[in-house]
């Protein structure tokens, strides 16, 4: 990879990043689109596939609703999707199951997302005051220039947690691969299931409707008798 | 008002939460969203005392801030007429923005995101780059229906935009999407089950043991247990039991 891929990489994750609250929310921003998106534009479109697969479930179930901040998926789908990528080509990581290692890398790291998130918040809280200025001295073109500035903040925030996600990966994979690569790799197929498990787990945990497992285990049930017949 | 000042006020709408912040939420960008209709409506320290009255505490759901800002335009200009009613634009807006958020999370977050992904990820299941953009057609065409049409509804019915609204049955249509994707969800847990135990030459009906698997960490996330640690233990139980079972 070169420098111009980690560029390509950082301008998804910052535009990504402000579709996720900032701006207009389109959802590029989930896991399953913007991986594959990285990966395409990166050259390995299944690659980033294969993350958005493994991440988009995990913290769907969690809603930005008021000031309640979901962990940053964004940034460890496209930041995993750059580290797999990268990963991939070099020969003591070829025979391991990259998108499966570096997800599960960034997962942690991708925690950073929700401090930087908070923090662009408050920085926002000082461009309302500058508003307030603003319009108290009759300068209203400068009031809705303050608004605009959030999207500096908020550009910031996931430009950095890209940078801590993929940094960090770049330490941690090479001193982790030589002892969890080939466990990892033997596990995969159980690996690559536990993941939407875990996030079809939390979704049924928190939907907030009634018999929901009874929907979800009488459409499993049927579903795995369908196939286990045909 | 023109066309051209409501497409503006459209396109600043995809803007709303660009300076979202703890202390007034998306005061400032409801402000900026109405700004070139209240400067169409009014001048110098009437245009100043507009903007004030819109720099209050807001906050809604990002998509359902179209219907709300676009009654609230209506307010403005009876205001400016002269002819405001029972109802001023302040009192609206503080009175339907949390119905109206609690009605966009139901129905855009907690039924349509989920229901989008679950279908795409039938795709990415098989490999298919098609995902992605199922995913955002399902997710956008309501969206861009309610950013678009909620504006101009707001805009021509004024106040009565919310029993236009509330004919809709949004919260119903939620539950609806809930229990759809469940069953989605169901399915695809299935399908990768069934798959994963035929590439390791298990038998099939091992699947079954998902399904109290599934609801012992759908407790446990109810019980307030983090997603990322749910993975990981899923994960390094995964692990040991592969290494040492």
């Amino acid at each position: 990879m070169s420098w111009t891929d980690y560029l390509i990489g950082a301008l998804i994750a910052v535009v990504a990043g402000l579709d996720r609250t900032a701006v207009f929310q389109f959802m590029v921003s989930r896991p399953i689109v913007a991986a594959p998106l990285t990966g395409w534009l990166l050259g390995d479109a299944a690659a980033g596939l294969q993350v958005g697969a493994l991440v988009e479930l995990l913290w769907l179930g969690r809603l930005p609703v008021g000031a309640a901040i979901p962990p940053d998926d964004t940034q460890v789908a496209v930041g995993a999707t750059v580290l797999t990528i990268f990963f991939a080509g070099l020969t003591p990581f070829s025979a391991l199951p990259a998108p499966l290692i570096c997800t599960l890398v960034a997962m942690p790291l991708g925690k950073a997302g929700q401090f930087f998130d908070r923090a662009a918040r408050h920085w926002n809280g000082r461009l309302l005051h500058r508003a307030q200025q603003a319009l108290a001295a009759g300068n209203l073109g400068e009031v809705e220039r303050s608004h605009l500035r959030g999207i500096g903040h908020f550009a910031l925030a996931a430009f950095v947690t890209y940078l801590v996600i993929v940094g960090g990966g770049f330490l941690l994979l090479p001193l982790l691969a030589p002892y969890f690569g080939s466990p990892v790799a033997e596990a995969s197929t159980w690996l690559k299931l536990a993941f939407p498990l875990v996030g079809t787990a939390v979704i049924l945990g928190t939907i907030n409707v009634s018999r929901s497992l009874t929907l979800f285990g009488a459409s499993f049930g049927s579903a795995l008798l369908l196939l286990w017949l045909v | 008002m023109s066309r051209w000042v409501l497409l503006r006020v459209w396109l600043r709408l995809f803007l709303l939460q660009a300076s979202w912040n703890f202390e007034r939420l998306q005061s400032l960008g409801a402000l900026y969203v109405l700004a070139p209709a209240l400067r169409i409506l009014y001048r110098e320290e009437d245009l100043a005392e507009a903007y004030r009255r819109h720099l209050e505490y807001f906050n809604t759901h990002p998509f359902m801030a179209s219907p709300v800002l676009g009654a609230a335009i209506a307010l403005e200009e009876e205001r400016c007429r002269g002819a405001e009613g029972a109802l001023g634009v302040e009192e609206f807006k503080g009175m339907i923005m949390a119905p109206y958020a609690a009605m966009g999370d139901g129905f855009f977050w907690g039924g349509l995101r989920p229901l989008a992904a679950a279908v795409a990820l039938f795709f990415a299941a098989k490999g298919s780059l098609w995902a992605p953009l199922v995913f955002l057609t399902l997710f956008n065409v309501p969206h861009l229906w309610i950013r678009t049409f909620g504006l101009w509804r707001g805009y021509t019915l004024g106040l009565k935009v919310v029993e236009t609204l509330h004919r809709h049955r949004l919260p119903d249509l939620a539950i609806r999407l809930k229990e759809g994707t469940l069953v989605l969800l169901g399915g695809l847990c299935a399908y990768l089950t069934y798959r994963a135990l035929q590439g390791e030459g298990e038998s099939s009906i091992w699947g079954l043991s998902v399904i109290p698997l599934v609801a012992l960490l759908g407790w446990l996330a109810r019980r307030g247990v983090s997603t990322l640690m749910l993975t990981m233990t899923l994960a390094a139980l995964v692990l040991a039991f592969l290494q040492f079972g």
